[in-house]
């Protein structure tokens, strides 16, 4: 029993990491409707960002650093290559950042070699928490509290400001936004930024438990899909949610079936598609 | 009208002209496909076993039988059709009479099947996966690096004698990785070793969370590991943060050099079963240091990793083969390298290629982790095996792919 409350603990944990690195992923596709494909590179550079600042400055500076810096490679990115594609089909979109990500991955090659780079938990999360049987490291309780406060403050944005307001305009009715007078380029621009900053923040997150790679982020670009999917397009709890179902299922699963733990968040998606086509929390959008 | 000096003036001309056109052209080159990992989840692997290569090729001075020798590298991938694909691209192409690389073993296979079809001879330089030498053994494909069978078999009875005899498994969900779970199991019994359970994990899984977390439950002294890669540098991290050495000893059936050093000192705490180790004795030091003197842009510190090894090997092999024969035909060269032994090969124990089953033979290491080591000197090297008192005999393996059968 403890060892299924253990991996229950686990499981929450890591779908709450699941969601916040699928929010910007999914605040971009309901914005503006782009398949945002770079959304793993961005991942990845915010990752090797934290790893080249953290030799200058301490934990908090390197990772606000490498945030910001990913969210202002966000706005060039927006303005040069995603602004194309807005009002296409989604699949010109999903070209265009694709083609974008695997150069940036090659680049981060050239630049920092192949091999993989580990970086310990600040000095204050480390170490682990020891309840019984149980134990959770005390950095990830550390992620988990950063995911949450990062989802929540995201959820109260967009719930209790102008900005946030004229966002979820956005997501239905692009148009109308732009004919009440709003800035609807200025509005993109800033949610991709916010998008790149949030993937960057969790890659800031990840380099400590999972190491540092040109290619990770390329595996987290499906589970955030999936997570957006399952939880619903154009809202943070749908995001919240269909992180944890990702999390728990990858973690609980390995108890049962651990050869199926990667396949069966796809199974989820498709039961889940066929009956909410929009998904659990999802309402209507702007691909529709 | 042309004086005589004229007409013979003319006559010299065409004599250099005709000459020149149907001068022997300088010897074609003997074209070498190597299909590789350059991206994907063993890139790194990738760069070390061509770093392997061409240290071979150089030791040949880039010539055989007065030929310049041509590398022509292809992107497996860590991708079967990409690796198929590619590498009818060099035969077909390219030219290629030899392929060489991967280092997967499920890419192995898939080129081993285009070389057969086009009967082009291939290295299989670092799959590790026993079906490379039996069922998937075929006359134009030499399995270099250890099977599974050899590296397991190299390790088992230490540590069930000195370790620990109560194993955990952790497996690579796929052929390689099922070996060696398989192998350690066989093993196993004939040691009186108990089995407490059995984790698969898919590859390019990052988070080992909970299933180290039911790992630490088992009430194991022993986890045994059979994962590489990527994954495996994540793995290796999250033993350490789930405190995974303070409850039990962990042996991995094979480790490469490059995963284990991005760790923190203390985080090495493993044993493992390897190929080769740079620091083993003075030819390996030297050898090390010479590619960490020409390959700047080294993964790791004294690249002398398995794969670096397992591709100077193949490369010295073949070269070795080619001149040996006299002739770059391919079937020719095959029956010189079927038992062919070379002794400088930098280790205690000479390599030699078995006719039968194409599995070159040399020595495994069984080291462990040194904790306290702050630089490349991060293992010790407990045991040095004969690497043909573990390979499968003929009983084990009853095939036959000589080609002079």
């Amino acid at each position: 029993m403890s060892l299924f409350i253990n991996l229950f603990v686990n499981g929450v944990i890591l779908g709450l990491l699941y969601a916040t690195i699928a929010l910007g992923f999914s605040l971009v596709l309901g914005v503006s409707g782009v398949l945002n494909f770079a959304h793993g590179v961005l991942f990845a550079l915010g990752a090797y960002g934290y790893w080249v600042l953290k030799d200058f400055m301490g934990f908090w500076p390197a990772m606000a650093g490498a945030t910001l810096i990913v969210g202002v490679i966000g706005v060039v990115v927006e303005r040069l290559l995603v602004r194309r594609v807005y009002g296409e089909d989604p699949l010109f979109g999903l070209v265009i950042t694709m083609g974008f990500a695997m150069a940036i991955e090659q680049v981060l090659h050239m630049i920092f070699g192949a091999a993989a780079k580990t970086v310990n938990p600040p000095a204050f999360a480390q170490g682990v928490l020891f309840l019984g049987d149980m134990m959770v490291p005390y950095y990830r309780l550390f992620v988990a509290l950063c995911c949450v406060v990062v989802l929540t403050g995201t959820w109260l944005v967009l719930n209790n400001t102008a900005f946030g307001a004229i966002v979820r305009a956005g997501m239905y009715d692009s148009e109308m936004v732009s004919a009440l007078g709003h800035d609807l380029p200025l509005l993109r621009t800033a949610v991709f930024a916010l998008g790149a900053m949030a993937a960057a923040f969790s890659g800031v997150l990840a380099s400590s438990i999972w190491s540092i790679k040109p290619g990770m982020g390329g595996a987290f670009l499906m589970p955030s899909f999936l997570v957006v999917l399952i939880g619903g397009l154009g809202s943070i709890r749908g995001t919240v949610l269909g992180g944890l179902i990702v999390g728990l299922t990858t973690s609980l699963l390995s108890l049962v079936i651990p050869r199926f733990v990667d396949i069966m968040p796809y199974v989820i998606m498709a039961v889940v598609v066929y009956f909410w086509p929009r998904g659990l929390l999802g309402k209507q959008n702007i691909l529709e | 009208m042309m004086t005589r000096i004229g007409k013979l003036m003319v006559l010299i001309c065409v004599f250099v002209l005709v000459g020149a056109l149907t001068a022997p052209a300088a010897e074609d080159p003997i074209k070498i496909g190597i299909v590789s990992p350059v991206s994907g989840n063993y890139g790194d692997h990738g760069k070390l076993e061509r770093m392997g290569m061409k240290a071979a090729l150089e030791e040949f001075g880039s010539k055989v039988l007065g030929r310049p020798v041509e590398l022509v590298v292809a992107d497996s991938e860590t991708n079967p059709d990409v690796a198929a694909r590619r590498a009818r691209r060099l035969i077909e192409v390219d030219g290629c009479k030899y392929l060489m690389g991967a280092v997967s073993s499920s890419v192995a296979a898939a080129i081993s099947a285009v070389a057969t079809e086009n009967k082009v001879l291939y290295f299989a330089t670092n799959g590790n996966s026993d079906t490379l030498n039996a069922s998937k053994a075929n006359t134009y494909m030499f399995h270099v690096a250890p099977s599974m069978a050899m590296l397991v078999r190299g390790g088992a009875d230490y540590v069930a004698k000195n370790i620990g005899k109560k194993w955990f498994y952790i497996t690579h969900d796929y052929s390689w990785g099922h070996s060696g779970t398989a192998w350690a199991r066989a093993s196993a019994k004939k040691l009186g070793v108990t089995e407490v359970g059995e984790i698969k994990v898919p590859l390019g899984t990052r988070d080992f969370s909970s299933q180290l977390l039911q790992a630490r439950q088992s009430g194991a002294d022993v986890l045994v590991v059979t994962m590489a890669g990527f994954d495996n540098v994540a793995l290796l991290k999250q033993l350490a943060e789930y405190r995974i050495y303070d409850k039990m000893k962990v042996w991995y059936t094979l480790m490469e050099f490059v995963d284990m050093w991005p760790l923190k000192p203390e985080q090495r705490q493993a044993y493992a079963n390897v190929e080769v180790y740079w620091n083993e004795n003075d030819k390996t030091r030297a050898f090390a240091e010479m590619l960490q003197k020409n390959n700047p842009d080294t993964p790791c510190p004294m690249p002398l990793d398995n794969g670096t090894y397992e591709g100077w090997l193949a490369m010295k092999i073949l070269l070795t083969g080619i001149q040996k024969a006299g002739t770059d035909d391919v079937d020719s060269v095959i029956k010189t390298i079927e038992g062919l032994e070379i002794k400088d090969n930098m280790r205690k124990y000479p390599t030699r290629v078995r006719a039968w089953d194409h599995q070159v033979i040399t020595q495994i290491d069984l080291i462990k982790a040194n904790p306290k080591a702050t630089g490349p000197a991060m293992w010790d090297v407990i045991d040095e095996v004969d690497a043909a008192t573990v390979a499968r005999t003929k009983a084990e393996n009853p095939i036959n792919v000589s080609i002079s059968k």
